[in-house]
């Protein structure tokens, strides 16, 4: 029988893993995510989990012994955070171009300096043009939920592509809530055996990871965006064995909360939109039309998707919690990859951004309070003052 | 959909047959402006282009008792030319030879 507990996202993810039958991990300790590795160390420990685990001598070892492992046949994991993430970014493009489908989870934390431990995008989303399928859990439960759709996306033949698993650090990593554990039959049934097509095997030697002419890098180049092109529709249908096998009900891509008759609405993906929602609940309740949209990957990016979702409203507020300084809006990632998917819209809503949560700063009820009143000024003046809030630190509005 | 034109098509993630001497997938002669040109009569087999090629194109054909230069990697650094203790190489510019390969879609 399924059983509910009460998990931290670390100890949803190792779970998670348990029931995939990771047969390779690698582990280097960086705070918060290391905690899924001393959970797992422990099941290790005591036969609950025949893997080999293994200890990288920092990050970039780590992301190469689960690719080596992975190239040879064996479902591999790892996983870091914060500098760990971009210390091993040499990895990910060979990875994703090599086609070998491994799982990294990553629990948020804001890059240096100096040492600042909390929650933030920005390591993670640094490494989103690699090829890798990335998206955010909101929950323990969702962490669960996203190791085993990754890895049953990321194996299939028709993607063949590894995947960041991404989470909030402490507001998820850390934080305990419901998580329903499936029967292993059912995560089974959803979640075939790894098959590589091309694995490392002495009795068909082959090279991987040989010198290519440039030519054929572009030829790479063009398949890798081939798998990323043909990963929605994989991801559609995974979602709906899932739904089905394990009695759930996920939206692939967008969550919508509040929706139907919103004129204005947050767009935010992880942790903070807990919150969120509790302020779209609180707002109704005073009147404000307001309702919520949540990302759930990043990579694909679901275009087609967010338009038609975002022009229901007349102004949204796309809540970022990473940094991309000195681009185009001055702010965090999503706003241009939201306003991008608005282009061809031939009614297009008011679009602005809020900078919150940062260096894992809380994100408050009374920001998204904030944030809402800036979004019904916009819609009453008919513009957006400014593209980017810096919550908290505005002198006006 | 994207079209691969034939004869440019990549295996999955590029993996090659191995273990092999020579990487058909791998042809960068076509890259070179100068070429070596080799005279067997003043070789002396004494093996310095052999041991100095960046890129291994000199091979030792035991049984003929000469040295081989494979073009379809050499690049034409002209390292082989400064090491060969005959002047049995000369370096001459690849254009000038009418199966010049330089920048050839099909080099070979």
């Amino acid at each position: 029988m399924a059983r509910e507990m009460m998990l931290s996202g670390c100890a949803a993810a190792a779970q998670a893993a348990k029931m995939a039958q990771v047969e390779v991990i690698c582990s280097y300790p960086i705070r918060p995510y290391t905690a899924i590795m001393m959970e797992l160390a422990k099941m290790v420990a005591n036969g609950e989990l025949d893997a080999e685990f293994v200890h990288g001598e920092g990050e970039h070892a780590q992301l190469s012994v689960v690719l080596g492992a992975a190239a040879a046949g064996a479902r591999a994991l790892t996983g870091s955070s914060g500098v760990g993430v971009t210390y091993a970014f040499e990895t990910y493009s060979p990875i994703a171009g090599g086609r070998i489908p491994l799982q990294m989870m990553i629990a948020d934390r804001a890059l240096d300096p100096p040492g600042d431990f909390g929650s933030e995008h920005t390591d993670a989303m640094s490494c989103r043009d690699q090829g890798w399928l990335m998206g955010w859990a909101e929950s323990p439960q969702e962490v669960f939920d996203n190791c085993l759709i990754n890895y049953r996306v990321g194996e299939d033949h028709r993607v063949l592509l590894p995947q960041f698993v991404c989470q909030d650090g402490y507001f998820v990593s850390h934080i305990p809530g419901k998580v329903v554990l499936p029967e292993q039959s059912q995560v089974d049934e959803f979640l075939p055996p790894y098959a590589l097509p091309h694995p490392l095997d002495p009795k068909r030697p082959v090279s991987h990871g040989p010198q290519i002419r440039p030519d054929q890098g572009t030829i790479m180049d063009l398949q890798r965006a081939q798998a990323m092109l043909d990963a929605p529709a994989v991801i559609r249908e995974a979602i709906d064995d899932y739904n089905r096998i394990f009695g759930r009900n996920i939206s692939p891509f967008l969550e919508e909360y509040m929706t139907e008759d919103a004129e204005i609405a947050f767009f935010i993906m992880g942790a903070h939109t807990m919150t969120a929602r509790h302020a779209v609940n609180h707002l109704r309740s005073q009147g404000v039309k307001i309702g919520l949209v949540k990302l759930r990957f990043v990579r694909p990016w679901p275009t087609e998707d967010v338009a038609a979702a975002l022009s229901k409203f007349k102004a949204v507020g796309v809540v970022e919690t990473s940094t991309s300084y000195g681009s185009a809006m001055h702010g965090g990632n999503l706003l241009h990859e939201v306003r991008a998917s608005l282009y061809e819209l031939p009614q297009r809503p008011l679009t602005t951004s809020f900078m919150a949560g940062l260096g894992g700063e809380m994100v408050g009820l009374k920001d998204f309070y904030y944030m809402a009143d800036i979004l019904s000024k916009a819609v009453k003046e008919g513009k957006t003052r400014k593209t980017v809030y810096w919550v908290g630190f505005e002198a006006e509005d | 959909m994207f079209i691969i034109p034939k004869g440019k098509e990549v295996p999955l993630g590029c993996v090659t047959p191995a273990p092999v001497s020579e990487q058909p997938m791998m042809i960068t002669g076509n890259w070179r402006e100068y070429r070596p040109v080799l005279e067997p009569e003043k070789c002396d087999l004494c093996m310095n282009c052999v041991v100095f090629c960046p890129d291994a194109c000199f091979q030792l054909d035991e049984a003929e008792e000469k040295v081989v230069l494979n073009e379809k990697y050499c690049k034409g650094c002209n390292i082989c030319i400064n090491e060969c203790a005959t002047d049995a190489l000369t370096m001459a510019y690849e254009l000038d030879f009418d199966d010049g390969v330089v920048r050839l879609e099909k080099p070979f």
